[in-house]
């Protein structure tokens, strides 16, 4: 039976990697001008069902349905011009080419001579990005910008398409509110127009805001759909995990932290902005004391991920500022310097800076400890392997085994080997950047209680996320960010989220 | 396709290459056929652990083709001459620097204290040391000539100097190794016409002298000498031992056994040491696949970088010095070309360009695919231009089956054809 109004429908989709059967029999529909959620743990095959609809995974078993009519796409490509749009879990992007020509990317507007109409390509990329309230000149390079705003140019891309059929596989992960709004206005006009829109989040609160129906799916199969009007949070969880729901939130005692300072930031500055980011980030000092989470909340561009970068030694010369460690001061001139004195940085974006995705589970994850498990040069290979194995154990890593390339890894699952990473060479000093991005429901808690355990074993973390629930419920003391300053400095008990959003207002 | 066939493929391939080789040329397994492969083989096989190395940080090394040539020269000139020639101006420093620096990082590692101010003092006394040893060793011998041996350490040590330059500028001035590398190549190629028409006496340097001589011990880089090695056997060797060693069957294998082909051996096996076991190995592959995640994991990737270029640079100054002594004369032409050769063994091995990605067992297959087919081809009779076009094909057609193309194809035709099918049939 086929609905008149199913856009796209897949029926007994199975598809299998080696080692892992990522989709069991799942069958999925989505309707003209409906929202439709997808839910489900990390590494529940979300991201490969929306693979398998837009032409990435050309061969699985099962049939697709395009207005009822079979189809396999060989490529993304025939996806696209049968109208499925998508934006992918990670950034696709070119890294040395403008906003606009990403966005035109393959589908550049030509003069009469065949040659790329650069002016209309620019003109009708600023156009898209006013729709949709990004603050990305269209000829700037891409590279350089914030993840954030990275996403959203990819978004517009998406749209650009005039997509029938538009994928979001986790777009908000690295969004702050403000887009987040904005996403979810343009989503909604979308879907008046009669555009089917699947839609992935781990966040419950974007999916109920949002969609019109929720599909879960468990371990590769589909759990079931419920309209979302009739759906319970708690028992959609319990879809999603298996379990009920009381196992995971058990509550931690909070932390208090010590007196003595672990680390002191004072008048931290880049010397000349980084490239491609407007803002330039200024004199800003802190202290984060022994066993202390320190928040930093602040809007897309506001210059958290320059303030950890920065005091990580990833800008080299260009900064500027007094360090101290545990009231020594220190020069960092280099990651290398950094990891010697103890720290170690989460980064925002996994692809670029996180991952090598060539290599193994175990290669990553022993990179940064590496130094500790060689001896005469040569790397201790049993020592690496329990070393990663207890860490794949403590993160609750699904894999099939620890030699798995990581790029074959779903999304959260790649972010859980990051904080594995760094968790193993046991820092002094962690610094986090949108640490729980793309993280489900039950293993972000699990991630919060383990902070909370550093946090006990007085280790000191910085973490920036756009989450502000989460540093409400994690940190001791939330530092707000605006324009590449320090704008306000909160302790946990008066802090609130208006006040911080009010801080963190350009002009404000 | 499964993991284990696919892994095997390269063996495979191998395998089908040689049995080929069989079928078609009937003198094709013959010991001193085998034997002159193994020698083809091995000056190209050292290049390409070498270049190995340099790909999997996603670089690549265009010099080590003149770099043979400028080695080959130097090599030919040191052994001959008995004055102070460019050569020797050119050699003895560089290998001296060479040493000096090498002795440097050891001491940096090994005595490595809190200290930055004490390690350094101890690193540049180990410097001096060791770049005073190599001269006040190198020195007294230029008159009498360089024995086979000390050019054997001089000359490559010189090579890891100039690798190491072409690294300072990748890493340092962060240019792209394509065209830094290929700078080096022509200076080295310049550099060798220089040095070599210096003497006065034309560009080609032979070893044999006015009597048809060649230097003492040159000819034990080519082939192992069973009878010297029977005489110098100690006493109490069992007796049927240095029978066959002096006259008999033992005697016959070493005389096929190529000496460079020992060498390449080495090499590839201190390669595999280093991408397998060393923590430098890791960081090969880290820096490859992603060089931003490597720096901020706390790798030295500058570092690292000129190291790679160094070993590729002493490498081929050392297949330079088994050329020379192979054809018994240097000359700046030797290794023309020499580098592509060696980037298709890499390549057909399965080493990604792309970097991150390769392994030295896919490079001695890459190199052996390469010398059977080019030496079962002149069996046969095939001219050199056909050879050279055949070669061609033959790449493109093992990186596409490096790359899963092939498999990839199938598979979708084999869904395509399932598709069909079940739309036929009436839902
Ligand atoms: N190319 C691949 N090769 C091998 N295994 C893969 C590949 N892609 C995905 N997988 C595996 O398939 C399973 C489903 O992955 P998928 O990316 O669809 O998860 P997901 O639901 O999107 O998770 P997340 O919330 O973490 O993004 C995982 O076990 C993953 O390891
Ligand atoms: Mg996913």
């Amino acid at each position: 039976m086929t609905f008149p109004s199913m856009i796209l429908e897949a029926r007994g989709i199975t598809k299998t990697f080696p080692g892992v059967v990522a989709l069991r029999n799942v069958s999925f529909a989505v309707a003209a001008g409906e929202v439709h959620a997808v839910i489900g743990e990390n590494g529940a095959g979300k991201s490969t069902l929306m693979k398998v609809l837009s032409g990435v995974h050309p061969d699985y078993e099962g049939e697709l349905l395009l207005d009822g009519k079979t189809v396999r796409f060989d490529g993304p490509r025939e996806a696209q011009r049968a109208g499925i749009g998508i934006v992918h879990q990670e950034l696709n992007l070119v890294r040395d080419l403008t906003a606009a020509e990403n966005v035109f990317l393959g589908r550049e507007p030509t003069t009469r001579w065949g040659l790329i109409d650069r002016r209309r390509m620019n003109r009708e990329a600023a156009e898209l990005f006013a729709r949709l309230d990004i603050d990305v000149a269209p000829d700037q390079r891409i590279g350089h910008l914030p993840v954030g705003q990275q996403q959203m140019v990819e978004i517009a891309k998406a749209l650009s398409l005039n997509a029938r059929v538009l994928i979001l596989d986790e777009p908000t992960s690295a969004l702050s509110d403000r887009e987040t709004a904005t996403l979810f206005s343009l989503i909604h006009r979308l879907r008046e127009q009669g555009v089917g829109i699947v839609y992935i989040s781990h966040r419950m609160e974007e999916v109920f805001q949002v969609s019109d129906r929720i599909t879960v799916l468990r371990d590769g199969e589909w759990v079931g759909t419920v309209p979302t009007a009739q759906a319970a949070r708690d028992e959609l969880i319990r879809m999603m995990v298996g379990r009920p729901l009381t196992s995971f939130f058990a509550e931690d005692e909070r932390t208090t932290p010590d007196e003595r300072v672990i680390l002191s930031v004072e008048n931290l500055s880049l010397a000349a902005g980084v490239e491609g980011r407007r803002t330039r980030m200024q004199n800003v000092s802190f202290e984060v004391r022994a066993g202390e989470i320190l928040g930093l909340a602040g809007l897309l561009g506001s210059g958290r991920t320059e303030v950890l970068e920065a005091l990580f030694g990833a800008y080299g010369d260009r900064t500027q500022g007094c360090i101290q460690i545990e009231g020594r001061p220190v020069v960092i001139r280099s990651p290398l310097d950094a990891i010697r004195h103890g720290m170690a940085l989460v980064t925002e974006d996994r692809k670029a800076s996180g991952l090598v995705l060539q290599l193994s589970l175990r290669e990553n994850m022993s990179l940064p400890s590496l130094r500790r498990l060689t001896r005469w040069g040569m790397v201790d290979g049993a020592r690496e392997r329990r070393l990663v194995d207890e860490f794949i154990e403590r993160l609750s890593i699904r894999t099939p085994s620890r030699e798995q390339r990581v790029a074959n890894l779903s999304g959260g699952t790649q972010q859980k080997v990051i904080l594995g990473k760094w968790l193993a060479m046991t820092p002094r000093i962690l610094l986090l950047d949108e640490p729980t991005r793309g993280i489900d429901v039950g293993a972000k808690a699990e991630i919060y209680h383990l902070l909370r355990e550093l946090s006990l074993r007085r280790v000191a973390v910085v973490m920036a996320s756009s989450e502000l629930p989460e540093l409400l419920e994690l940190c001791h003391r939330i530092l707000v960010m605006r324009e590449g300053r320090a704008a306000a400095l909160f302790a946990r008990e008066n802090a609130t989220q208006e006040k911080i959003l009010h801080a963190a207002a350009p002009g404000g | 396709m499964p993991r284990i066939l696919r892994e095997s493929l390269l063996y495979i391939s191998v395998i089908v290459v040689f049995a080929a080789g069989c079928l078609a040329a009937p003198d094709f397994l013959k010991p001193d056929n085998q034997s002159a492969v193994l020698r083809q083989v091995s000056q190209n096989g050292i290049l390409a652990v070498g270049m190995t190395l340099v790909i999997i940080t996603a670089g690549i090394d265009l010099s080590v083709g003149r770099m043979l040539g400028l080695a080959s020269t130097l090599a030919a000139m040191l052994l001959v001459e008995k004055r102070w020639t460019a050569a020797t101006y050119f050699t003895v420093p560089a290998a001296a620097v060479s040493a000096g620096i090498l002795a440097a990082l050891v001491a940096g590692t090994v005595g490595g204290s809190r200290s930055g101010r004490r390690t350094l003092a101890v690193q540049c006394l180990a410097f001096a040391a060791a770049a005073a040893a190599v001269a006040l060793w190198a020195v007294p011998q230029s008159r009498t000539g360089f024995s086979i041996l000390s050019v054997l350490v001089l000359v490559p040590l010189a090579g890891f100097l100039l690798g190491g330059v072409s690294g300072v500028l990748i890493s340092k001035c962060r240019l792209q190794p394509f065209i830094v590398t290929l700078a080096m190549m022509t200076s080295a190629y310049g550099a060798a016409r220089l040095i070599a028409a210096s003497s006065g006496s034309g560009y080609i340097h032979s070893l044999y002298d006015s009597q048809g001589n060649v230097p003492t011990g040159v000819d034990s880089l080519r082939v192992i000498d069973a009878a010297q090695l029977a005489a110098c056997l100690p006493s109490w060797t069992p007796h049927f031992l240095s029978r066959s060693l002096a006259e008999g069957a033992l005697r016959r294998l070493l005389e096929n056994l190529p000496v460079p082909g020992l060498f390449f051996l080495l090499c590839l096996g201190a390669g595999m040491f280093i991408l397998n076991r060393l923590r430098f190995g890791r960081h090969l592959y880290a820096i490859g696949g992603n060089e931003e995640t490597a720096r901020l994991s706390g790798i030295n990737v500058d570092g690292v970088k000129i190291a790679v270029y160094a070993i590729s640079g002493m490498l081929s100054f050392l297949a330079g010095v088994l050329a020379c002594a192979q054809y018994r004369q240097g000359k700046p032409d030797m290794g023309a070309m020499a580098e592509l050769d060696a980037i298709a063994a890499v390549v057909i091995g399965g080493t990604s360009l792309m970097g991150g990605r390769g392994r030295m067992m896919g490079t001695l297959v890459g190199v052996l695919i390469f010398g059977y087919l080019t030496n079962i081809l002149s069996l046969r009779g095939v001219s050199t231009d056909v050879q050279l076009f055949i070669t061609g094909i033959i790449i493109v057609a093992a990186v596409l089956l490096q790359e899963g193309y092939i498999q990839r194809l199938a598979s979708r035709l084999r869904f395509r054809r399932r598709d069909k099918e079940s739309f036929s049939r009436p839902i």
